[in-house]
């Protein structure tokens, strides 16, 4: 891997100059926790390195909850960079690229803001309560799917190079410099060791992907029964999922549509004309979210549709955690 | 070079014509302002401008490019307001999406349809197909149930089927009314009546789900292979191009991968019936 560095004095200096020409969205901790949030001159103080993780997931840059999709696509010209993104958001990102940018049907406004974007990603030197993406076999650190991962080292920002994007854009920058020792990658290496421990140490027990994926397939509807009843089909769930992607297309005069994301967890969702419908009951919603992600996306794609980054659990309202309840299912 | 077409935008239809099939149903004649053309058992996204779209197979012939048939019963809140349009407003058609019937694997065979209710709709298209094909058939056998005499569509085409060489047309209702002089009971109830050499026929099964579970279930105890048998599978196909998830059946976007699959194809999957 490759690696460029500046002191983190300069760099920030660098960003500042960047903001001439790029909007920055980065991780800044505010009054709700840590998220992405749009840079200026006076928050670059504000950005946060490797912490996990933002509240919302990245695909909300790619997926606005609600937009015309038959409008001229007009996206900000000026090109964007999204700063200290999370492996499991890049991860994420996988899945939405094979939906949105699958060749036969591309959608075209994902496509112009993915094209028009430079991910510069993270990699996590803590966890938070709920990050199991380890589990998955996904690292808290960053080695494709990205332009750039970041690491601040003690004063000093080093940046991987991932991508052809990622490598453009450092040329760019004369401040960068390539580290003359390489004594940074023992430390980095020391770092992700040890998120890897933690990450071992606060999912014990938990199943991987394709075993949790056997278990969910094996259950009868007892166990949705018995587990859906703090749910209240908010789609809180969904709606900060990284990887979750149903969308409503919705009429306007003219012939124009509007893509509003949707849920399976939202009663009607599977509802056809003569009033079937096979997800009108809550423990089938209950259970869909996880044959989808666990189960049938695996056959259909080869990104995952569980990244691990936890945050459905922590978005509950009704405090469910889909790993408390796949620990159950082990028992 | 990249592909530059938008695949949500529709492209407009005129609505030359309105036929009322029952009380119910009525079949929405349109020309599309742009080349248009379909594979049997593919279907669309019609919309009425500003109030919603919906997919529909077609009912017309897929070697008729100039015009297109659409044949829709009156359900709910799109279908509703589609039934009150007159001639000469425009509709918007995306489209076609999907895998229809793989009609050359029928070559050599017979082919047994059995339908129900509004699902004579995308078999009429199926029908025109096949005879234009006939003579690489060796019979084609419709046997069609609906719940009364007056809900069964498109009734000259009975008559016109049985008049064809190598076509059969059966029919049944579920409840009689005074005139009617026919079969009496669900549509299974016909394939008692038909003769037809398994090992060397397909059989395609389209209509409500009920219909199709027991459809098929029948044909299985008549010793029918799971992938002799083609289902055309009913899901909420909104977006039709396998990206807005309404339309999944286990790991099927129905949408795409479907809607015509063979029994084989599904089975595995404890969703298709739901």
């Amino acid at each position: 891997m490759q690696y460029k560095c500046i002191k983190k004095e300069a760099w920030d200096k660098t960003i500042e100059q960047l903001l001439l020409s790029y909007t920055i969205f980065a991780c800044v901790e505010n009054e709700y926790g840590l998220d992405y949030e749009l840079i200026r001159p006076a928050d670059i103080l504000k950005i946060s390195y490797n912490k996990p993780k933002p509240v919302t997931p990245l695909k909300n840059f790619f997926l606005p909850v609600k937009e015309n999709v038959t409008s001229d696509v007009s996206t900000d010209d000026k090109p964007t960079i999204i700063l200290g993104i999370p492996n499991c958001d890049i991860k994420g990102l996988g899945l939405l690229d094979e939906i949105y940018l699958d060749k036969e049907y591309t959608d075209l406004t994902y496509r112009k803001r993915r094209d028009n974007t430079l991910l510069i990603a993270s990699d996590c030197f803590s966890i938070q309560e709920h990050c199991h993406c380890a589990t998955y076999n996904i690292m808290p650190y960053i080695e494709n799917g990205a332009d750039l991962a970041i690491l601040n080292l003690d004063g000093t920002i080093f940046l991987r190079i991932l991508s052809v994007k990622g490598q453009e854009f450092v040329s760019n920058i004369s401040a960068l410099q390539s580290p003359v020792n390489f004594d940074f990658i023992s430390s980095i290496e020391k770092e992700h060791h040890a998120t890897k421990e933690l990450l071992a140490k606060s999912n014990k027990g938990l199943t991987d992907y394709k075993e949790t994926g056997e278990l969910i397939t094996t259950q009868k509807d007892d166990i949705w029964k018995k587990h859906y009843s703090r749910c209240v089909s908010c789609g809180a769930c969904t709606t900060i999922c990284p990887t979750c992607t149903c969308f409503l297309l919705i009429d306007k005069p003219g012939l124009e549509k509007v893509k509003q994301m949707d849920a399976c967890q939202y009663p009607g969702f599977e509802r056809v004309a003569g009033g079937e419908d096979a997800l009108s009951e809550l423990h089938n919603r209950f259970r869909n979210r996880f044959m989808c992600k666990y189960v049938w996306k695996p056959l259909k794609f080869s990104s995952l549709a569980c990244t691990g980054c936890g945050r459905c659990i922590d978005a509950c309202i009704g405090r469910i955690s889909k790993n408390e309840i796949f620990m159950e299912l082990v028992k | 070079m990249l592909d530059t077409r938008n695949i949500y935008t529709p492209i407009r239809a005129r609505l030359t014509d309105v036929i009322e099939e029952s009380p119910l149903i009525k079949t929405f004649v349109l020309v599309p302002e742009n080349n248009f053309s379909f594979k049997t058992g593919q279907f669309i996204e019609l919309s009425v401008d500003g109030i919603g779209e919906a997919p529909f197979t077609p009912s017309s012939s897929p070697l008729v490019t100039e015009k297109l048939e659409v044949t829709v019963m009156k359900t709910g809140y799109v279908t509703d307001i589609m039934h009150l349009l007159k001639p000469g407003v425009f509709m918007g058609i995306r489209g076609p999406y999907g895998r229809g019937y793989p009609v050359e694997a029928f070559f050599g065979k017979e082919v047994l349809i059995l339908g129900g209710g509004c699902g004579l709709a995308p078999i009429r298209s199926l029908l025109y197909t096949l005879e234009s094909i006939k003579d690489k058939l060796v019979k084609v056998i419709l046997c069609y149930g609906s719940k009364t005499p007056a809900d069964c569509i498109y009734k000259p085409l009975f008559d016109r089927l049985n008049s064809l060489e190598k076509f059969e047309a059966y029919r049944t209702v579920d409840k009689a009314d005074e005139e009617w002089d026919g079969s009496v009971g669900v549509v299974t109830t016909l394939l008692n009546k038909i003769k037809i050499n398994i090992p060397d026929s397909v059989a395609i099964v389209c209509g409500p789900p009920v219909m199709m579970k027991f459809g098929t279930i029948r044909l299985l105890e008549m010793g029918y292979k799971d992938e002799q048998i083609y289902l055309s599978m009913e899901k909420n196909m909104s977006c039709g191009l396998g990206k807005c998830g309404h339309c999944m059946m286990g790991e099927f976007f129905v949408c795409r991968d479907g809607p015509v699959f063979t029994y084989n194809e599904i089975k595995h999957n404890p969703e298709i019936w739901k």
